[in-house]
């Protein structure tokens, strides 16, 4: 068997095809973090906007909440679950394989975002390695995104439902965490946008390195008040890291304990 | 021809399974034969497809065991599920996807090489009339999307095929070519277990049926057996208008020899007794003569078929299995 014949890569590939098969979703996605980055960069001029711009990119992939939470409902709901619970398949491969699939569409709305704000837009960043870093950070919290979606197509009895609470969820903590617009409080600590945001923010756009601090979640720039946080860059990274790990395994537990029977 | 052999395929031990204080299967064992085409009808809510949900190791029981060509549902699910294809009775297709996408999936699941699933999904398309259509699944219509569904349960040549209610929703043509379909893969050699609350396509498709109720088995065998053992020769129904006509039909008829039995059904306007008898036409005549020789005239309608599995279930049940 080739590495394209595993049921993984297959499942993946199917969820690829289903994703990018509802393109209209994708616009709608994709279409709020364009319209927010368009919107600022006008409102707030080139110079600013800068700051604000690793926000819209974390923005983008916190969208794979939602993916995942419908994804996996629309599985629950539909009967396809227990259809794949007769086949040869486990269950380990269609976590896997849902985690490609969302890694992949994750990545492709980044690489639209960066074509917008680094190429269209003309943002300024510190250079291509710095850039590449940052995607991955972006890539990261996306996958955390899923995390969370499982979780809600646990706790979710149709899509419906599932894509309500995703956008409940997402909306607000990216408000909270500072990622959209400067927010001073110690709020914004315990949201998992947060860090991803101010280390992508920090790396990209300061060009700030691993052993830097990381800074609180407030305004940038000449006239900013953003203080430093006793928190390097690095421990941000792995806070970024547990987050990620904890929403992933708790997502599958509680998938698995609500559809085993 | 189907081979069935007295090989055990799939032995059903006492199986039960709870949800809260509802017993949905209590203590259910049956023997399935290797190459049977095995139905277990009852209406709908009698336990069928918790059974079969079970059987296919999508539900733990509560208590009993099955096993299946050597393998404990409880313990041997990753050998089950290579040798069982099943068909729900929802339609679980992916919608976005053409026909032949579905069904190469499904192949791919079952460690199916690409080139060999594609060649296998198009012979299995064209053999159920679905070849040729390029549009995405949820463009077909509710009897090709069936067969679709029933298509991606055979695309990997199960040993067990699991049919749970095939030709729901099905209108009358739809529903014919399905059971085509289903007879032709009796001469494949796969065993059949067929979950259907409908008496005719137990009837005409079954080698052997079992009768589920309440979550129990309450009889089995084959269409024949059960009608000759629950039932009688023929079976004459009359309405009336008025539950008393209704009566003196049912006391004229107390003393007749070749009555097997009476049994009523109250519809809102309508009162009908179902009388089961023995013997052909020379009965039914006698039959006239004695029950209606009081009340002729307050007869509504009037029908003579010959005994189904609906009266066997009516029979064992005391109610008819669409009430």
């Amino acid at each position: 068997m080739n590495f394209l014949e595993n049921n993984a890569i297959q499942i993946s590939i199917k969820n690829i095809k289903d994703k990018l098969r509802h393109w209209q979703y994708m616009v709608f996605t994709l279409g709020f973090a364009v319209m927010f980055t368009l919107m600022f960069y006008f409102f707030l001029g080139r110079d600013i906007f800068q700051y604000s711009f690793p926000g819209m990119v974390i923005y983008t992939t916190a969208a794979g909440t939602t993916s995942a939470a419908i994804s996996f409902a629309v599985d629950k709901t539909s009967g396809m679950l227990e259809r794949l619970d007769t086949m040869p398949t486990g269950r380990k491969n269609l976590f896997l394989g849902a985690l490609l699939s969302e890694t992949f569409m994750i990545s492709l709305q980044i690489l639209i975002m960066f074509i917008l704000g680094y190429g269209v837009l003309q943002i300024e960043y510190k250079g291509i390695f710095e850039l590449f870093i940052g995607f991955f950070i972006a890539v990261l919290f996306g996958i955390s995104s899923v995390g969370i979606g499982i979780i809600i197509s646990g706790l979710a009895k149709t899509p419906e439902i599932a894509n309500a609470i995703a956008l409940f969820y997402y909306m607000p903590i990216l408000f909270l965490s500072g990622s959209l617009w400067p927010f001073e409080s110690s709020i914004v600590f315990f949201t998992p946008p947060y860090w991803a945001k101010q280390i992508y923010l920090q790396i990209t756009v300061l060009g700030d390195g691993l052993l830097d601090p990381l800074y609180s979640s407030s305004l940038f720039g000449p006239t900013g008040t953003a203080e430093p946080i006793p928190i390097p860059i690095w421990g941000g990274l792995l806070i970024i890291c547990a987050f990620t790990l904890a929403f992933i395994v708790i997502g599958i537990i509680l998938f698995q304990k609500k559809t085993k029977f | 021809m189907s081979t069935i052999n007295d090989s055990v395929i799939i032995e059903v031990k006492e199986l039960e399974k709870h949800f809260k204080e509802v017993k949905a299967v209590d203590g259910v064992s049956l023997k399935i034969k290797r190459g049977e085409l095995f139905s277990i009808l009852g209406p709908n809510g009698a336990g069928k497809t918790t059974l079969v949900r079970m059987l296919t190791t999508i539900l733990t029981p509560t208590s009993g065991d099955a096993i299946i060509k050597g393998n404990s549902i409880l313990s041997g699910k990753k050998e089950i599920v290579k040798l069982i294809g099943v068909c729900p009775q929802e339609i679980t297709i992916y919608e976005v996807l053409r026909a032949e996408e579905n069904v190469e999936f499904v192949a791919s699941m079952h460690g199916i090489p690409r080139k060999e699933a594609k060649e296998k999904a198009k012979e299995l398309l064209k053999e159920f009339g679905i070849a040729g259509r390029k549009d995405w699944s949820k463009h077909f219509s509710g009897g090709m999307q069936r067969r679709l569904n029933l298509v991606m349960a055979l695309v990997f040549d199960p040993d067990i095929l699991f049919l749970d209610e095939p030709t729901a929703g099905l209108d009358p043509q739809a529903r014919r070519l399905v059971w085509d379909f289903i007879r032709d893969l009796k001469n494949k050699d796969i065993t059949i277990i067929l979950m259907t609350h409908d008496m005719i396509e137990a009837d005409s498709l079954s080698d052997r049926v079992a009768i589920i109720d309440h979550g129990k088995i309450i009889a089995q065998g084959t269409p024949t057996e059960l009608k000759e053992k629950y039932g009688s020769d023929n079976v004459l129904e009359i309405s009336f208008l008025e539950q008393e006509d209704l009566e003196v039909v049912k006391t004229n008829i107390q003393n007749i020899p070749f009555v097997v039995n009476s049994s009523e059904i109250h519809r809102k306007e309508r009162q009908t007794l179902l009388i089961s008898f023995k013997g052909g036409l020379k009965n039914l005549v006698k039959l006239l003569q004695q029950g209606l020789i009081d009340n002729i005239d307050e007869v509504e309608n009037m029908k003579f078929r010959q005994n189904s599995l609906e009266d066997v279930f009516l029979n064992l049940t005391g109610r008819r299995m669409r009430d």
